[in-house]
C-alpha cells in the first residue's frame, strides 16, 4: 500500500511537472500578449513528434535528437508568431483567439498526414529501468521529468527575474506602450517570448512521450489539464503553476488508483470548478495591485 | 531642436489635431497648455511615435522623423514621460529605471553614473529601491516616470501632466526638479493643466484649443494675456 502510494505519487509528480511547463508556456504567451494561445496543446504534440523524428526515425543519440527537437520547437514557435500572431496582433483579442484554434486544427492535421494515425513509443534515456526506494519501484524515467521539469522551470525564473532582458520581457507585458516609450522592441521581447513558449512545449512533448504513447491527438487532454493547473495555481503566476501543475497531476494519479480511473479527468475539472467558484484567483492570485 | 510641421492626425473619421506647427529650440522648456481633450497628449504621442500622423512632418535636430519606431526615437533622444505615468507596476523601482537604458547600454557597460544621477534629483527613489511600482505613492511615481526618462539618456524630454493628481506641494517640488534636469542641458517640452505652474518653469507657450494652436509667445506675456487668464488661470 505505502509502497504503491509512492509509486504513485512520483508518477503524479512527474505528470505535474510536464502540466507545470505546459502551464507556463502558456502564461508566458497570455502575459506577453493578452492572448490565450489555443494551439498550445499542438505544440506539445509537434515537440513530442519532433524527438519521435531525430530519436526513432532518424535513430540519433537520444541527446543530439533532444537537443535538435527543441531547436526545432525554438524555430516553431518564431515561426507562429510571425504567421500567425504578429499579422492578427492588432486585431480584436477574439480574432487571434480564433486564429489560435485554428492554427492548432491545422497543425494536428499536419501531424497526422506527415506522421500518420498510428502512435509511436519514443524511447526513454533510461530505457524501463527501475530505480528501488524504500521498497517502491520508482520509474527512472518519471524521476527524470522531474529533475529536467525543475530545472527547466527554475532557469526560466532566474531569466524572466534575474537578467536585464526578463525585466524587460516583463514590462512589455505590463504596460506595452510604456516599454516602446523606453525603447524596448515589443518585437523582439514578442519572438522571445513565443521562443520560450516553444521551448517549453517542446520539451513537455519530449518528456511525456516515453511515459505515455505519441499520438497526434495526445496534444489537446494535455493542455486542457495544464490550463486546468494554471487556474487552479493562479492565472499569471510562475509558483502559481508548478503547485497547480502538480496538483493536477496528483489528483489524477491518486484519484485513478483509490476512487475511479474511469472519473480521473472529471475529478481534475472537478477540483478545477470548485477554484472557479470559491477561489477564482487561484492560490496565487493577483498580488499587483493598482494605485492611482 | 523640435520642429513639428503641419501635423495633423486622425482617431478614425474624426480629426484631432489640425496642422499644428509648433518649435521648440536647444536648452528650452515649451509648455503645451489647453482644456482637457484639446490634442495635447495626442501630439506627445505623435511626436514620440506612438501614433502615425496623416499629415505633415516632426524634425529632431534637423532630421527628418519620418516613420520611426518609438524604439528608434528614444535611440534618437526623445524620451517621453507619459499621462499617468505609466511606471512597469510589477518592476520594482530599480528595475523600472534600469529597463530604460535599454537603448544605449550593450554587454558590460555599467548604469551607476546614470542611477546616481537620478537618484541625486530624487532621494525617495533611492530609499524606494527595491519596492515594487504600484506601491509607491503618487508623487513618487511620477518622480519614478521622470527618473526612468532621464536613463535613456535623452536630449529631450517630454513630460504629459507631471503635475496631475498630486498635491500643490509635491507639484512644486516635480517642477523644481524639471528646472535643474532642464539646467543640465535636457530640453523640455511640457504639456499641462496647471498653467500656473507650467508658465512660471517654462521660457515660452503654446495654447492648443480643439486641436488648433490659437496662441504663442513668451510664457511671461500668455501669463498676462486675457484670453489666457480668463480660460486658464481663472482671474
Amino acid at each position: 500500500m505505502s509502497q504503491q502510494f509512492i509509486q504513485l505519487v512520483v508518477s503524479g509528480l512527474a505528470v505535474g511537472s510536464v502540466y507545470a511547463l505546459v502551464g507556463l508556456a502558456f502564461i508566458m504567451v497570455n502575459e506577453a500578449t493578452g492572448v490565450v494561445n489555443f494551439a498550445t496543446g499542438q505544440m506539445v504534440t509537434i515537440g513530442c513528434f519532433l524527438a519521435v523524428t531525430t530519436g526513432l526515425q532518424m535513430n540519433l543519440p537520444l541527446a543530439p535528437a533532444y537537443v535538435l527537437a527543441l531547436a526545432a520547437m525554438a524555430l516553431f514557435g518564431v515561426a507562429f508568431y510571425a504567421i500567425v500572431f504578429r499579422p492578427l496582433q492588432d486585431r480584436p483579442v477574439v480574432t487571434v483567439i480564433i486564429g489560435t484554434v485554428m492554427i492548432g486544427i491545422v497543425i494536428q492535421n499536419a501531424a497526422l498526414i506527415t506522421w500518420g494515425s498510428v502512435p509511436f513509443r519514443p524511447r526513454s534515456p533510461f530505457g524501463r529501468q527501475v530505480i528501488d526506494v524504500f521498497g517502491a519501484a520508482l520509474s527512472a524515467h518519471a524521476l527524470f521529468v522531474i529533475v529536467v521539469s525543475f530545472l527547466m522551470i527554475g532557469l526560466l525564473y532566474l531569466f524572466i527575474y534575474r537578467t536585464a532582458i526578463g525585466a524587460r520581457m516583463r514590462a512589455v507585458a505590463q504596460d506595452r506602450d510604456a516599454a516602446r516609450l523606453m525603447g524596448i522592441s515589443v518585437d523582439r521581447m514578442f519572438v522571445l517570448t513565443w521562443i520560450i513558449a516553444g521551448l517549453l512545449t517542446g520539451a513537455a512533448g519530449i518528456l511525456v512521450g516515453p511515459m505515455w504513447f505519441a499520438d497526434v491527438n495526445m496534444g489537446d487532454p494535455i493542455a486542457l489539464k495544464a490550463f486546468a493547473a494554471i487556474i487552479i495555481g493562479g492565472f499569471s503566476s510562475v509558483p502559481g503553476a508548478i503547485v497547480g501543475g502538480v496538483l493536477v497531476g496528483l489528483a489524477e494519479m491518486l484519484g485513478a488508483a483509490y476512487i475511479s480511473s474511469t472519473y480521473k479527468d472529471g475529478l481534475v475539472f472537478l477540483v478545477m470548478i470548485l477554484f472557479l467558484l470559491v477561489r477564482p484567483e487561484g492560490i496565487f492570485g493577483e498580488r499587483i495591485g493598482q494605485r492611482a | 531642436m523640435l520642429k513639428v510641421e503641419q501635423i495633423g492626425v486622425a482617431y478614425g473619421a474624426i480629426d484631432a489635431l489640425h496642422g499644428i506647427s509648433l518649435e521648440v529650440g536647444q536648452g528650452e522648456v515649451v509648455a503645451l497648455l489647453g482644456a482637457n481633450g484639446a490634442g495635447k497628449t495626442t501630439l506627445l504621442r505623435t511626436i514620440s511615435g506612438l501614433i502615425r500622423p496623416k499629415s505633415g512632418g516632426i524634425r529632431f535636430e534637423g532630421e527628418p522623423l519620418g516613420n520611426s519606431s518609438a524604439e528608434t526615437r528614444v535611440k534618437r533622444g526623445i524620451a517621453h514621460v507619459p499621462e499617468g505615468r505609466r511606471i512597469f507596476p510589477g518592476l520594482t523601482v530599480r528595475e523600472n529605471l534600469d529597463v530604460a537604458t535599454t537603448v544605449w547600454r550593450r554587454r558590460g557597460m555599467s548604469a551607476a553614473a546614470d542611477l546616481d544621477n537620478v537618484y541625486a534629483l530624487f532621494p525617495r527613489l533611492k530609499e524606494r529601491a527595491s519596492q515594487l511600482g504600484w506601491s509607491l505613492s503618487g508623487g513618487e511615481q511620477q518622480m519614478l516616470a521622470i527618473g526612468r526618462a532621464l536613463m535613456a539618456r535623452p536630449k529631450m524630454l517630454l513630460l504629459d501632466e507631471p503635475s496631475l493628481g498630486l498635491a500643490p506641494r509635491l507639484s512644486e517640488e516635480v517642477y523644481r526638479r524639471i528646472a535643474d534636469i532642464n539646467a543640465k542641458g535636457v530640453t523640455v517640452l511640457l504639456v499641462e493643466q496647471n498653467t500656473v505652474l507650467a508658465l512660471e518653469v517654462a521660457r515660452r507657450a503654446y495654447v492648443i484649443e480643439n486641436g488648433h494652436i490659437v496662441l504663442d509667445g513668451p510664457a511671461r506675456d500668455l501669463a498676462n494675456h486675457p484670453r489666457v487668464r480668463e480660460a486658464y488661470l481663472g482671474a
